[in-house]
């Protein structure tokens, strides 16, 4: 008895101190406490830097920080009139174009391949997912092995399937796509883990229903499972454009840090390193940089656009 | 024929029981095609990496391991590898505890305190997703430059302070809590730390979790901004020393090889005893995409 007098009693000041408090202000200044850190984190590594980056395409900046003068358009113009920027711009695109439709593609068959409770099909999902976590410098060695043209493993399965051999990254042609196949074995697990999830959040009775009208398989997958999983596979299609354009560690691993041969792998990333944290052309860089960002603010804009027409939204 | 009655056949596909069992069969026998097949390059390395000098170089290739440890050995000699794996495990676990406790404090802020411009600030948060990584690539050298903190571990950790990610899910999941979680905890006399500290997190894990697990993945395996922001050997992650010893010893594959394998083992072991969470945890970061 006596305890619920004191418990009512405690509340009841509690209750008051809550009244007294001023309520306009509410948790001012604890939330800006709370949210302080990421604020400044952000503030000295995003924004800032944000907004350097439109202006230090305009500026010479000298790496030893020199002096700074304004050079207006000029960085701009060089990048413009370089034959190896429109090769570097060209490379990035295809790459891309590469890249989204056979991540997207693999992972919707893959996804469908092994989309069940089995134990061996989920041995399987998570020997596909593997690669994803490996580091990417460590794991191109052995792929760079399987490349050789002389004693490499692909050109023996060549060989056995009586095709030419290839003379994989050396070659200016099949390089890009030498990339895109180590690409694709390290990143596809990803995708196919965020399909099955989706997936698996279909309930049954949509397919059975399908099923009791007399769609084939086929037809299932086109007509049903495709547009359900929409969403997701535009959210992929992004998250893919995106990483497909960051592409950095396997490019420079597996042409050995040039880009080449014969400038075939060179990115646009790439070339904006090579030249500003090797050449130290730093304004050069960021004028280039400024062009891939507009590139890339384009891609998303397009893809925003087509997503109003084939995205199915429940 | 008409068409209804095509449709019908093949919709009772597949017709007979060992029609059925023969689907089965050849599905999964395809399926654990694709799965050796993520799995083979790594097991060509493994392989290369305990060959015998005789068997490197050979056409078809050797694919039977000679247990051969000798290039380990060489390897292990020919780089502090225990100096870069320390260096590779602090810059990840100072950046896992910076970046979950300032997104962890945020994504609180957003949830359970009221004050004016909530709305606007966790706004102003998200648009650093829409800004790509590349614009910033120079200015954050630059921003480095002149705090003095390139060539350090500062500047490999505290670019990545901030976890916007984390922020966004960790702020859906304390939102799953119903308020009054918080009204009881303040009649008991609790303090918003205590609250975080007791209640909230231990129920947001799983989020934690996915957001520790995406920090891991791409702190550990960093490559690009390791290899801008440092120089000096002292402070460098594994992967960067990794790839200067490809740069030096292109045609050496046993010990090439071997320092791969050396590296890569570790995760690959990790991955397999968390496989069932980490499918999961990356399931969960699918939730970016409302």
């Amino acid at each position: 008895m006596q305890a619920r007098i004191a418990e009512s009693d405690r509340a009841a000041r509690v209750r008051e101190g809550v009244q007294r408090k001023p309520r306009r202000f509410g948790d001012g200044w604890r939330a800006a406490l709370f949210l302080l850190p990421t604020l400044v984190f952000a503030l000295v590594f995003v924004y800032a830097p944000a907004a350097m980056s439109l202006v230090l395409g305009f500026y010479h900046y000298h790496f030893m920080g020199v002096g700074t003068t304004f050079a207006g358009l000029s960085d701009f113009r060089s990048a413009l009139t370089y034959p190896i920027f429109w090769l570097a711009l060209e490379h990035t695109l295809i790459y891309a174009l590469y890249m989204v439709p056979l991540t997207l593609a693999g992972a919707v068959a893959i996804a469908v391949l092994i989309d069940g409770k089995s134990r061996l099909y989920s041995t399987i999902r998570t020997l596909v997912l593997l690669p994803y976590i490996t580091p990417v410098i460590a794991t191109s060695i052995g792929w760079l092995w399987m490349f050789n043209p002389q004693y490499g493993i692909l050109n023996t399965v060549l060989h056995w399937l009586h095709l030419p051999p290839s003379q994989w990254l050396l070659s200016s042609t099949m390089a890009m796509p030498s990339v895109v196949l180590y690409s694709l074995w390290h990143g596809l697990g990803f995708n196919v883990v965020i399909v099955l999830s989706t997936l698996s959040g279909i309930p049954r009775p949509v397919w059975e229903a399908a099923a009791v009208d007399g769609a084939t398989g086929c037809q299932r997958f086109f007509r049903v499972t495709l547009p359900l999983i929409s969403p997701t596979l535009f959210f992929l299609a992004v998250v893919t454009t995106i990483g497909s354009l960051q592409a950095f560690s396997q490019i420079y691993a597996l042409s050995g840090g040039t880009g080449g041969p014969e400038y075939a792998t060179t990115t646009l990333l790439l070339l904006i390193y090579q030249t500003a944290f090797q050449y130290f052309h730093f304004s050069y860089a960021a004028a280039m940089a400024m062009l891939l960002v507009l590139l890339i603010l384009i891609l998303t804009f397009i893809q925003n656009w087509l997503s109003k027409r084939w995205v199915f939204y429940q | 024929m008409s068409s209804s009655a095509k449709v019908h056949r093949e919709s009772r596909w597949p017709r007979s029981r060992v029609g059925r069992r023969l689907g089965i069969t050849s599905r999964a026998g395809l399926a654990l095609v694709v799965g050796l097949l993520f799995l083979f390059p790594l097991y060509v390395a493994w392989v290369t990496s305990l060959d015998t000098a005789a068997h490197v170089f050979t056409v078809p290739p050797h694919l039977v391991p000679d247990f051969d440890f000798n290039a380990y050995r060489r390897v292990w000699h020919m780089a502090r590898w225990l100096m870069y794996l320390g260096n590779s495990a602090f810059i990840t676990t100072a950046t896992l505890a910076i970046a979950l406790s300032s997104s962890v404090l945020s994504a609180y802020a957003f949830s359970f305190l009221r004050f004016k411009g909530s709305n606007a600030v966790f706004m102003g948060i998200l648009v650093v997703l829409m800004i790509p990584a590349e614009a910033l690539l120079i200015p954050n050298y630059v921003i480095l430059q002149v705090f003095h903190l390139l060539n350090t571990y500062w500047a490999q950790i505290l670019p990545y302070g901030a976890s916007v990610f984390g922020v966004f899910l960790l702020r859906q999941s304390f939102l799953s809590l119903p308020n009054s979680y918080w009204e009881a905890a303040k009649l008991d006399g609790a303090s918003h730390l205590r609250f975080l500290w007791s209640v909230a997190l231990p129920l947001a894990k799983p989020a934690l979790f996915t957001i520790g697990l995406y920090i891991f993945i791409g702190c550990w395996n960093a490559f690009q901004w390791p290899l801008i922001v440092t120089t000096s050997h002292s402070v460098q992650p594994i992967e960067v020393a990794v790839s200067r010893l490809m740069m030096a010893h292109s045609v050496d594959w046993r010990r090439l090889s071997a320092a791969g394998i050396m590296t890569t083992f570790p995760l690959v072991i990790a991955f397999f005893i968390l496989q069932r969470h980490i499918v999961r945890g990356i399931s969960r970061g699918e939730g970016l995409q409302e």
